[in-house]
């Protein structure tokens, strides 16, 4: 078995149903985020678009943070979700520093590194992931890659040629696939980013997000 | 602002969480900066003990000492540097052997060891041949231990900056920079020709580091452009272009040419300025180095 996430982004209309469902989930502290939503506009007015993009641990089949931590506590589980033991971590942060998403964070309440884990206990459970269940437009979809029939494969077959990963330059072999995504929405390069402009609140890009430095 | 763009490409992020700031910062500097103090004293000792033996000779305690105070620099910085400090003993009965951190840890404690026996042998036994045998080892392992550094900002995916092998020769050139000017710093009585040695060593150490950071510098961004993003804050008016250059001239600039008009006038006198120019240029360019990279949105 092989678990993977695919979000449509022409479906997707940026309502963070699943960031919300995400935090209430796990319990995720203020300031950090296993999934959020990104928005960039692009043109110049009055022909303008916003792109939204959910992003969350790609579950990479070749993880650089399983790979850099020291004592195992990031590690694959048998459904190839890389999933994280907060119990044996030591916060040395080298996950952070490895992971080309930006999808690991310090919990600035436990003070160890936290990422999305697909929901691992609720799929140990037969359940789906609180943010696939939050979609109200089932642009997350999720299932087994290994599983031809399942609605993951399917989906990738049909939208072949518009499927996606983030960065395949780095060689990580993501599990999580966009449908509709673009150089704007997946590559971090390619918009700009203005400092106090940002929608609902001013997020700096030295906003402090717990840890002791 | 928006004419430097084709209208269809201005591409604005408008809501994204923030970046969560330096995570590895002058802690890490810290760790670096007095490892390579604590293993390029053991490389200078055992160069002047194959040398020099003679004159050499007494040196032997105190640059094993030297080595000792900053290998528990680095190893505190180490510690102090992590989230949950008091779990680091997890690396010793949970590691993790694709990780640069835990083979990192297990080579230090070794090497800790190591300078331990040297300092009995030194002090205790008074046992200069097997002192010197001993030393031949931890020379050896000195070299692996300088360079897991290195093997871990390689294996940080993410920070494109951090290349292998470039980050290997800057970690060795570091050792040898910053054991050359501390040996100069620490060596009063040793003779000329072996100061004439060290100062060499910290010279073309300062010349061969820079030129590796002029080259990423150049053509870096040439081939990549996470690489290219990442120098713009080094470059013109970057955020951190000052820093840089302080880093640059007093780690490489000022002691690569304070050595050659030292040996050139046959005068020990300038090298106590070149080798106290390294040390804290050395501090400035690492740190510049490893914060830049993270400056940069992953996402």
């Amino acid at each position: 078995m092989q678990l993977g996430f695919l979000v449509d982004l022409h479906l997707c209309m940026g309502c963070k149903g699943c960031e919300i469902a995400c935090k209430v989930e796990n319990e995720v502290p203020l300031s950090t985020w296993r999934l959020r939503v990104k928005y960039v506009d692009v043109g110049m007015f009055p022909e303008t678009t916003r792109t939204f993009t959910p992003l969350r641990c790609n579950h990479c089949a070749n993880a650089p943070c399983e790979r850099i931590c020291p004592v195992s506590a990031l590690h694959y589980i048998e459904n190839g979700i890389v999933n994280i033991d907060k119990e044996r971590c030591i916060g040395c942060a080298g996950c952070v520093m490895a992971c080309p998403y930006g999808a690991i964070y310090i919990d600035p309440e436990t003070q160890t590194a936290d990422k999305c884990t697909y929901c691992a206990h609720r799929i140990a459970s037969s359940l789906m992931p609180a943010c696939v269940v939050a979609c109200p437009v089932e642009a997350n979809i999720f299932g087994d890659l290994d599983d031809p029939a399942s609605n993951i494969s399917r989906y990738i077959m049909e939208q072949q040629g518009d499927v996606q990963v983030r960065k395949p330059e780095k060689g990580t072999d993501p599990h999580h696939y966009y449908v509709g995504g673009g150089n704007v929405s997946l590559n971090p390069l390619a918009s700009r980013r203005e400092e106090g402009h940002n929608l609902f609140g001013k997020l700096t890009s030295k906003m402090p997000v717990g840890g002791h430095h | 602002m928006h004419g430097a763009v084709i209208d269809a490409t201005n591409a604005v992020v408008t809501l994204d969480v923030g970046l969560p700031g330096i995570v590895w910062g002058w802690i890490i500097v810290m760790n670096m900066w007095a490892k390579s103090i604590g293993t390029g004293v053991i490389f200078m000792l055992f160069y002047l003990l194959k040398k020099y033996p003679n004159e050499a000779g007494y040196l032997r305690f105190p640059l094993t000492v030297v080595s000792i105070v900053f290998i528990h620099m680095f190893l505190f910085f180490t510690v102090i540097d992590l989230h949950q400090i008091f779990r680091f003993w997890h690396i010793f009965f949970h590691p993790h052997w694709t990780s640069a951190i835990a083979i990192g840890s297990f080579l230090a404690t070794a090497f800790v060891g190591m300078i331990f026996l040297l300092a009995y042998l030194s002090f205790i036994k008074k046992d200069n041949a097997a002192f010197d045998k001993v030393l031949t080892w931890t020379t050896i392992l000195a070299v692996p231990v300088t360079l897991y550094t290195a093997a871990l900002m390689a294996q940080s995916t993410a920070r494109e900056l951090w290349q292998m092998p470039t980050e290997a020769a800057q970690m060795i050139l570091a050792a040898t920079l910053a054991g050359s000017a501390t040996t100069l710093l620490l060596g009063g009585k040793l003779p000329y020709e072996a100061k004439r040695d060290l100062a060499v060593i910290l010279g073309l150490s300062a010349v061969a580091a820079f030129i590796l950071y002029m080259s990423e510098l150049v053509f870096g961004p040439m081939k990549a452009e996470e690489v290219a993003a990442t120098l713009e804050f080094i470059k013109g008016h970057g955020e951190y272009t000052t820093a840089f250059w302080i880093g640059q001239v007093f780690a490489f600039i000022v002691p690569a040419v304070l050595v050659t008009l030292s040996v050139q006038n046959k005068s020990t006198g300038l090298l106590t300025l070149a080798s106290v120019s390294a040390l804290a240029g050395l501090w400035v360019a690492k740190w510049v180095w490893l914060v830049i990279p993270q400056l940069l949105s992953m996402s």
